[in-house]
């Protein structure tokens, strides 16, 4: 146990020390930030402006926390995933350096390392999102705030749970890794492409129907819904407070990927938490049996 | 002395390579053993089996009386490996890279403390200990491989290439710890080497080519099997040396004869006193070992 927890200090530490894997992760949450502050920030202000019945006034805070809210869940849902994935580069890196022979070397069992880069990637990305996620309520409060307690408990689950999926999901691709071209082959894919069908960059509503639906199996779309939900949730309560009409709010809703669809049905909150979940233990499921498998073949 | 590695009819392969075919040697408790072959002689292989990092296809490996089948963790508890390159972690300090290192063995707290002050002073680094590997010298860093190798005391110190690319200070404290250790603690040690004058220290030899051991036997057994005598000769003429009707060669200062063996030399001197004046009689090298029985010569870690 004592083993298994100074593996996983390194581990972290490992991450945070090595600038190529720290910076590599928030290549993709800094973008991100770019296109918000740079152009979308701004598309997403005039779309909301845009989405409301004519002569409806609404305050400018209520515009900003809706910005803010999608830009608070697009930023963690990325976060959630490629931080997990360039922290989980790490056990790739160890075979390319040898690092991972001369761990073996001592009497420590397969599983031990397996599970102390499993853990150790499932600690340095809860910290990065934890971080971001304090920053991006920081941001909010300045904005625009709209969260109840429950809202705020709601969204550290989701980005809990979303953490998860990316260690589960990260580890299972990574382990089959071995050379710097892979490493670097699955970075770029990940960094340049989950933005994308995570609903990050642009919401999903606006992509064509067939690969909504594409995108509606992939669990982590799920994720960013969630969090998106539970982000946006008081500025709707206050929309309707104000006496903005329900189908108004629900096309809002629509349009920004709050309600997902699964080939025209409507998934609840309740389901989404439920994919994700099962997702996760499914991915260490077959994360588990994949080092048993290799334990045998030597 | 007892034997602490027992290999019998060892046999790797790697798809259509054999690696190693029916390798079997003895390695005596205490003694420094030399492992020398060329790239892909089998050796690194020997030693990944040894370690358990490889699974062998056939054969039976014992070390310290424990088979390799029935206890490889008690067998890793037995062995410290200094590998050809440093495998330390270059963002980490040396202390965190050997705190880590130490805990797979279950060494930590006061203990892992201890064993660190030892070794800090064994190999000189404790100004190290918060310097972050990555920007250590090679030497420094092959310090701190040599301490992580240590830390839990093992029985057999295995160097593979241990002083390739080191400068001569950092060689002479290398082979001075490993002195220390096998006088003070009866460790035994499993050295490959590309430098023949490291292995000419060994007690005893086993050279590998293709897979298959080719020769062993102690250094001076392996001279006087495979290689001849020398005398060199200074302050005369070729002809003088061409008279002797022995092979030579001109050297900077005088001529090499190459002859079979020691009592040719004696044979020689006494039949022609007036050449020998000034000269040196020495063994053949285990260059010329090498060279004999493999055919080809390793030269400072390149096959030639």
């Amino acid at each position: 146990m004592k083993a298994l927890s100074l593996l996983i200090k390194r581990n972290c530490k490992m991450f945070f020390k090595d600038k190529g894997l720290f910076f590599t992760s928030l290549i993709t949450p800094l973008i991100l930030l770019v296109l918000y502050t740079t152009f979308l920030g701004e598309v997403y202000r005039d779309s909301f402006k845009m989405s409301l019945p004519q002569g409806m006034e609404i305050p400018e805070r209520l515009i900003e926390a809706c910005v803010g809210g999608q830009l608070f869940s697009s930023l963690l849902a990325v976060c959630c995933v490629t931080v997990a994935f360039c922290s989980n580069m790490l056990m790739v890196q160890d075979k390319m350096t040898g690092a991972r022979n001369d761990l073996l070397i001592a009497p420590v069992k397969k599983s031990t390392l397996a599970f102390g880069y499993y853990i150790a990637t499932a600690i340095t990305t809860l910290i990065v999102c934890f971080v971001a996620a304090l920053a991006s309520f920081i941001y909010l409060a300045c904005v625009g705030w709209y969260l109840s307690f429950a809202d705020v408990c709601l969204l550290f689950l989701d980005i809990f749970l979303l953490s998860m999926f990316g260690t589960a999901l990260s580890s299972m691709i990574n382990c089959f890794l071995s050379t710097q071209g892979q490493m670097s082959a699955v970075g770029t894919i990940v960094s340049a492409g989950y933005g994308f069908i995570c609903g990050a960059y642009m919401p999903i509503s606006q992509f064509s129907d067939g690969l909504q639906k594409a995108i509606s199996l992939l669990p982590g779309t799920y994720g960013t819904s969630l969090i998106r939900n539970h982000a946006l949730a008081g500025a709707f309560e206050e929309m309707a407070a104000q006496g903005f009409p329900v189908e108004v709010v629900e096309s809002i809703k629509n349009s920004i990927d709050c309600n997902l669809y699964f080939f025209g049905n409507e998934v609840s909150v309740g389901a989404m938490y439920a994919v994700l979940a099962v997702s996760v233990l499914v991915l260490l499921g077959a994360y588990i049996l994949v080092h048993k498998l290799s334990d045998k073949k030597k | 002395m007892e034997n602490i590695i027992e290999i019998d009819g060892l046999y790797k392969s790697f798809k259509e390579v054999k690696a190693v075919q029916n390798i079997s040697f003895r390695v005596k408790r205490g003694e420094l053993f030399a492992f020398l072959g060329v790239n892909g002689a089998g050796k690194s292989t020997t030693i990944s089996i040894l370690c358990g990092q490889l699974k062998k296809d056939a054969g039976r490996v014992k070390i310290d009386g424990v088979d390799l089948d029935t206890d490889e963790d008690k067998i890793k508890r037995d062995l410290g490996v200094v590998f050809q390159n440093s495998v330390l972690d270059k963002a980490l300090t040396v202390r965190d890279n050997l705190e880590s290192r130490a805990a797979l063995y279950g060494i930590y707290g006061k203990e892992f403390e201890r064993r660190l002050d030892e070794l800090a002073d064994l190999l000189d680094f404790k100004a190290l200990l918060s310097r972050t590997v990555g920007k250590l010298s090679g030497g420094q860093r092959r310090r701190v491989d040599i301490a992580r190798a240590l830390l839990h005391k093992p029985k057999i110190l295995i160097l593979d290439e241990p002083t390739t690319g080191l400068d001569p200070q950092t060689r002479k404290l290398l082979w001075g710890v490993v002195s220390e250790l096998r006088r003070t603690e009866d460790m035994t040690v499993f050295l490959t080497t590309h430098y023949m004058e490291e292995a000419a220290e060994a007690d005893y030899v086993v050279i590998l080519d293709g897979g298959r051991i080719v020769a062993e036997g102690t250094p001076l057994q392996l001279k006087n099997e495979y290689t001849g005598d020398f005398i060199t000769l200074y302050g005369i003429e070729e002809k003088q040396a061409a008279l002797l009707g022995a092979p030579y060669e001109r050297t900077t200062n005088g001529y090499r004869i190459s002859i079979q063996n020691t009592a040719t030399a004696t044979d020689m001197i006494l039949k022609n006193p007036e050449v020998f004046t000034d000269y040196e009689i020495v063994k053949g090298k285990m260059d010329d070992v090498f060279l004999a029985v493999t055919g080809k010569s390793l030269m400072g870690g390149e096959e030639k």
